[in-house]
C-alpha cells in the first residue's frame, strides 16, 4: 500500500477508533485524537513526495490519487492548521458535550480535505467533497443551536454546489468519456461551445459556494460562528480554501481556453471585490466576535477570489500568498475567540471588558494577527495586499483597486472593534476572576501569529512553493520564478527594497517603546481604569464608563442605506414563494383518497367528453 | 559602520527639521486662528514652550503596557513616513541636500498608505486601555473619518499611478522635473480630490470630530499628560510636516531647497487651516458622507482623466 492511501486510511480508521475510545474514557479519546491527527500528518510531511501517483480500483472505477505542487501548497495549510487546531481542541473541548462527535468530524474533515487535494479524478474529488461537506455540516449543528436556521441554510447551499458539480462531472464524462481531471482539462476544446461555458460556470458555482463568494455566501457567517471555535479555524482557514483550490484549477485550465474567458474572469473578480467590500461593512456592524470574524473571513475570501479571477501571475501569487496567510491569522483569531469563550463563557463584545491584563498572551496573539489582517507592514498581510494592488493596477482594474482599498481601510474599523471589544476598555469586577487560557491553547495561536510575522519578513519561504505550484499549472516564469514581476522583491524573493524599512520600523518602535517604558514606569503606580480623569472630573464608583453598545454607531449610520439591502432577504422571499407554491400543490395532492377518486372520475369524464377529438 | 553613523545623523537632522517646522506651524496656526477670532493669540513659539513644559514633567501613574505601546506606534509612523518621503527634490543643488535623502529611494505610495495607518491604530489601542470612554468614542470617529477621506485620496493616487505607471514617490518627482509640469496641473482633478481628502487628514474643522474639545475632551489623548503628551505632540508635528511634504512632492514638484519647501508646505497647509477656522463641526456621518460625495466624484473624474489622456 502506498503512502497517500495509507495516510487517508489512517485518518479514517483513527476517526472511528477515537470515537470508540472516547466512549471508554475522555482521556483515552483525547490521546487517540492527537495521535490520529499528528501521526498521519507527520507521515504526510516526511513520506509523501510531490508527483507520486497511485491508482485504486474500486466499484468498477479506477480512482487516481497523487500530489501535485499546487495541492501540496494547500495540503500544507490543511495539515499544519490541522495539527495546531488539534492540540488546541483538546483543552478547548474539555468538559464539553459531544467530544467524541467533535473529534470524529474533525478528523474526517482533515481526511476529506487531503483527499480532495490528492484526487486526480472527479469521482474521488466528489466523494471527498461530500465527506467534507457532511462532516462540516455535522460540526455546524454540533451545539444544537439554531439547527433549523443555520444548518438548513448551509445544507441547501452545499447541496446546490454539490449538484452543480455533479452535473458538470456527468456532462464531462458523457462527452469526453473520462473522469480523469487531466483528460477533461486537456480535451476541453473538444466540447461543444455551450458545454464549454456551462461546465466552468457549474464548477465555479460549486466552488463559489464553498469559498463563500457573494451572492452564495449567506450560509457562511452563521455556519462559521455556530461551529465550535476549535473547528472554525479549520473551517475558515482550510475548508473554505478548497473552494479556492477548485477555482484555481478551473480558472487556469478551462477559462483560459475560452474566448469568453476574460468576461467570466471580470465578472468573478467583481463579485470577489464586492464580497470584500460588503462583507467588511457587515463585519463592522456585528456585536459578537464570532460573527465579526466570520464576516471578515468572507471578506478576505473576496480578496483571494479577486486575485484568482484576475489570473495574471502576480495576482495569482498574491492570492495564493493570502490563502496561506489568511489561514494563519484567521486560525489564530478564531483560537483567540475560542479561548475567550472558554474562559468567560461568552463572546459578546457588549458583555466582556478589559481582558488585556488577565489574558496577556491571548492579547498578543490577537494583536499580531489583527495587524496582519489589516495588512499593515511589516506583517505578512501587507505583502499579499501589496502584490494584489500592483497586479490590479498593471491589469487596468482601477475601480477594483479603489473597492479593495476601501474594504481594507474599512477593515481597520472591525479590527479595532475586535481588539477593543475583548481586551480594552473598562475593567469590570464581573470579569476579575478570568485567568489566561491553558498553555496548550495559547501556544498554537501564538505560533500562528508569529508565523505571519516571519512570512512578512521572509516572504521567500512561501514564494518558492507557490512559485512551483503556479509553474505546475502552466504559468511561464521568466528567469525561473514569478515573484520578480513585483517591484517589491528582488531576484531571491526576499524583500530587498523594503527590508531596510522594516528594520527601521522595528528599531524605532523598540526604541520608543523602551524609552517610554523606562520613563513611564519608573516610580509610577498602575491606576485602574476607574481611576481616570474625564475632563478633570474624577468619576464616581457607581458611574458607568463602559462604552460597548453601539460601538460603531456613527459609521453604521453612514452606511445605513447600504445595510438595508440584503441578499438574504431575497433568498427568504424566494423560499417563501416556493413554500406558497408547495402549499398550492398540496391542495391538489391532498393525500385524501376521496380527492384522488374525484380526479380519476373527472379524468374519465374528460376522456368521454372529448373521445371524438382524441380517438377519432 | 561609519556609513550607518552618518546615515543616522542625517536621519536625525531630518527629524529635527520636521520637528522644528511642524512645531512652528502649529504655533503659527494658533496665532492665525486667534487673529481671525479677533483675539491676540499666543506667540508663534508657544508650542515649543508647551512641549518643553510637557517634557520636563514627571509622571506619577501609568495605565499599562498597551498604553505605552500606543505612543510608540504613533512615533514609529511619523518617523518612518518622514524617512521614506523625499524631503527635497533629487535635482536640487544646495549643499545640505544630501542630508535629507534618508530612504527616499524606497518611497512607495502603497507602503506609505498602510504605514500611515499604523500609528493611529496603535494609538487607538493605547487610548482603549486607559478605559476612558471619550477616548474610545474619539477613536471610532477617527477611524470612520479615515474610511471617508481615504476614498478620494486613494482615487487621486491611483489616477497618478495610471498616468505614470509607477508607485514610487521619487519617480513622480523625477517626472515632474523632466516634463517641467507640476502634477497639480497635469491632472488637476487628482489634485483637487487629494486636497479635499487633506481636509479630513489634518482634522481641522469641520472635520475635527476626533478631538472635538467640547464633546470628547480632546478624545484619544485625554488620558495622556507629561511625556506622553509630549511624544504625541511632537509626533503629530512631525507627521503633519511629513504629510505636507508628500503633497508637495506629488503635486508641486517637490522643493529644491529648504526655503521653497517651507513656502510650498505652508501655502498648502493654509488650505485646511483657513477652511477650518471659519467652519463649525460636522457630525461623524455627515463628515464621512461628505467625503463620499463631491470629493469621490472628483476622484472618479481624475481616474477618467488619467485613463483618457
Amino acid at each position: 500500500m502506498d503512502m497517500i492511501t495509507l495516510i487517508l486510511l489512517l485518518f479514517l480508521g483513527g476517526a472511528i477508533v477515537t470515537w470508540l475510545g472516547g466512549k471508554l474514557s475522555p482521556i483515552v479519546g483525547d490521546m487517540l485524537f492527537l495521535v490520529t491527527i499528528i501521526v498521519p500528518a507527520g507521515m504526510f510531511f516526511t513520506g509523501v513526495t510531490v508527483g507520486e501517483v497511485t491508482h485504486l480500483h474500486a466499484l468498477g472505477l479506477t480512482l487516481t490519487w497523487g500530489l501535485s505542487p499546487l495541492s501540496y501548497l494547500f495540503s500544507m495549510i490543511v495539515v499544519g492548521l490541522g495539527i495546531l487546531l488539534a492540540i488546541y481542541a483538546v483543552p478547548f473541548m474539555k468538559g464539553k458535550q459531544k467530544t467524541g462527535a467533535f473529534y470524529f468530524n474533525f478528523t474526517l474533515s482533515v481526511m476529506a480535505m487531503l483527499g480532495i487535494l490528492v484526487s486526480k479524478d472527479w469521482v474521488s474529488f466528489f466523494i471527498f467533497w461530500e465527506i467534507m461537506t457532511w462532516s462540516s455540516y455535522l460540526m455546524v449543528i454540533l451545539n444544537g443551536k439554531d439547527v433549523q436556521r443555520v444548518g438548513i441554510k448551509y445544507f441547501i447551499f452545499s447541496a446546490i454546489g454539490a449538484y452543480a458539480m455533479l452535473m458538470a462531472m456527468v456532462v464531462m464524462n458523457s462527452q469526453l468519456g473520462s473522469f480523469l481531471m487531466a483528460d477533461t482539462f486537456n480535451n476541453f476544446q473538444h466540447l461543444t461551445v455551450g458545454n464549454q461555458i456551462l461546465i466552468p460556470i457549474l464548477l465555479l458555482t460549486a466552488f463559489g459556494v464553498k469559498s463563500a463568494m457573494m451572492p452564495l455566501h449567506v450560509w457562511a457567517p452563521d455556519a462559521y460562528s455556530n461551529a465550535p471555535m476549535a473547528y472554525t479555524g479549520l473551517f475558515s482557514g482550510a475548508l473554505s480554501k478548497m473552494g479556492i483550490y477548485g477555482m484555481v484549477l478551473v480558472m487556469v485550465t478551462m477559462i483560459n481556453q475560452l474566448p469568453e474567458g476574460t468576461l467570466i474572469r471580470d465578472i468573478i473578480a467583481w463579485m470577489g471585490g464586492f464580497t470584500a467590500a460588503a462583507a467588511t461593512l457587515w463585519a463592522i456592524t456585528q456585536d459578537d466576535g464570532k460573527k465579526l470574524l466570520a464576516w471578515s473571513s468572507v471578506g478576505q475570501m473576496g480578496y483571494i477570489i479577486v486575485g484568482v479571477a484576475i489570473g495574471t501571475p502576480l495576482a495569482m501569487l498574491a492570492a495564493l500568498f493570502l490563502v496561506v496567510v489568511h489561514a494563519m491569522f484567521k486560525g489564530s483569531l478564531f483560537m483567540v475567540v475560542g479561548a475567550i469563550e472558554k474562559q468567560t463563557g461568552t463572546t459578546d463584545f457588549r458583555e466582556i471588558n478589559g481582558l488585556i491584563r488577565k489574558m496577556p498572551w491571548t492579547f498578543i496573539s490577537a494583536l499580531i494577527s489583527v495587524i496582519a489582517l489589516a495588512g499593515i507592514p511589516p506583517l505578512a498581510g501587507f505583502v499579499s495586499k501589496w502584490m494584489l494592488y500592483e497586479a490590479l493596477i498593471q491589469n487596468n482594474n482601477y475601480i477594483l483597486v479603489i473597492l479593495l482599498f476601501f474594504a481594507s481601510t474599512a477593515g481597520f474599523l472591525y479590527c479595532y472593534k475586535f481588539l477593543h471589544g475583548y481586551f480594552l476598555g473598562q475593567e469590570e469586577p464581573e470579569w476579575a476572576h478570568v485567568k489566561e487560557a491553558p498553555a496548550a491553547m495559547v501556544i498554537p495561536m501564538l505560533l500562528l501569529a508569529i508565523g505571519t510575522f516571519v512570512l512578512g519578513t521572509f516572504p521567500q519561504l512561501l514564494f518558492k512553493p507557490i512559485d512551483s505550484a503556479l509553474q505546475y499549472v502552466g504559468y511561464d516564469a521568466t528567469g525561473g520564478h514569478l515573484w520578480g514581476q513585483s517591484i517589491l522583491f528582488s531576484e531571491w524573493g526576499d524583500i530587498v527594497t523594503l527590508q531596510p524599512i522594516l528594520y527601521v520600523v522595528l528599531a524605532v518602535f523598540v526604541f520608543f517603546a523602551l524609552f517610554l517604558w523606562f520613563k513611564g514606569t519608573k516610580g509610577t503606580r498602575y491606576v485602574s481604569t476607574k481611576d481616570i480623569s474625564t475632563s478633570g472630573e474624577l468619576p464616581k464608583e457607581w458611574e458607568n464608563l463602559t462604552f460597548k453598545v453601539n460601538f460603531m454607531q456613527p459609521f453604521e449610520r453612514t452606511i445605513e442605506p447600504f445595510l438595508k439591502r440584503q441578499i438574504d432577504k431575497y433568498y427568504t422571499a424566494f423560499g417563501n414563494g416556493l413554500e406558497a407554491l408547495f402549499e398550492f400543490t398540496r391542495r391538489i395532492y391532498t393525500g385524501n383518497g376521496q380527492t384522488y377518486a374525484i380526479y380519476a372520475i373527472l379524468f374519465l369524464a374528460l376522456l368521454l367528453l372529448f373521445r371524438v377529438n382524441l380517438f377519432g | 559602520m561609519e556609513y550607518i553613523l552618518i546615515k543616522t545623523l542625517e536621519a536625525m537632522a531630518t527629524f529635527i527639521l520636521a520637528f522644528l517646522v511642524g512645531m512652528t506651524y502649529g504655533g503659527v496656526v494658533r496665532k492665525i486662528t486667534g487673529r481671525v477670532h479677533n483675539r491676540l493669540g499666543p506667540p508663534w513659539y508657544q508650542n515649543f514652550i508647551d512641549a518643553f513644559k510637557l517634557f520636563s514633567k514627571t509622571r506619577g501613574i501609568h495605565h499599562g503596557a498597551m498604553h505605552f505601546l500606543g505612543a510608540a506606534f504613533l512615533m514609529v509612523t511619523s518617523v518612518v513616513s518622514l524617512m521614506i518621503i523625499p524631503v527635497l527634490a533629487p535635482g536640487g543643488h544646495a549643499w545640505y541636500n544630501s542630508w535629507f535623502t534618508n530612504m527616499n529611494f524606497n518611497g512607495d505610495l502603497i507602503f506609505l498608505l498602510y504605514i500611515m495607518t499604523f500609528g493611529p491604530l496603535g494609538m487607538a489601542m493605547g487610548a482603549g486601555q486607559t478605559g476612558n470612554p471619550n477616548s474610545s468614542i474619539g477613536v471610532t470617529r477617527g477611524l470612520s473619518q479615515m474610511v471617508g477621506f481615504e476614498i478620494p485620496w486613494v482615487m487621486a493616487l491611483v489616477a497618478l499611478m495610471i498616468s505614470y505607471k509607477t508607485t514610487s514617490v521619487i519617480d513622480f518627482m523625477n517626472i515632474q522635473r523632466e516634463t517641467g509640469t507640476w502634477l497639480m496641473f497635469a491632472n488637476p482633478f487628482a489634485f483637487i480630490a487629494a486636497v479635499l481628502a487633506m481636509l479630513g487628514m489634518f482634522r481641522y474643522s469641520p472635520f475635527d470630530i476626533v478631538g472635538a474639545p467640547t464633546e470628547l475632551a480632546s478624545g484619544p489623548v485625554s488620558e495622556n499628560g507629561g511625556k506622553f503628551l509630549f511624544t504625541m505632540m511632537s509626533s503629530g508635528s512631525v507627521f503633519t510636516f511629513a504629510k505636507l511634504v508628500l503633497y508637495v512632492d506629488l503635486f508641486m514638484g517637490g522643493a529644491n531647497n529648504l526655503v521653497m519647501l517651507v513656502v510650498k508646505t505652508f501655502l498648502l497647509y493654509m488650505i485646511p487651516v483657513l477652511y477650518g477656522i471659519v467652519s463649525p463641526r460636522y457630525r461623524t456621518e455627515q463628515a464621512v458622507r461628505w467625503f463620499w460625495g463631491w470629493p469621490t466624484f472628483i476622484g472618479l473624474l481624475a481616474i477618467l482623466y488619467a485613463v483618457m489622456f
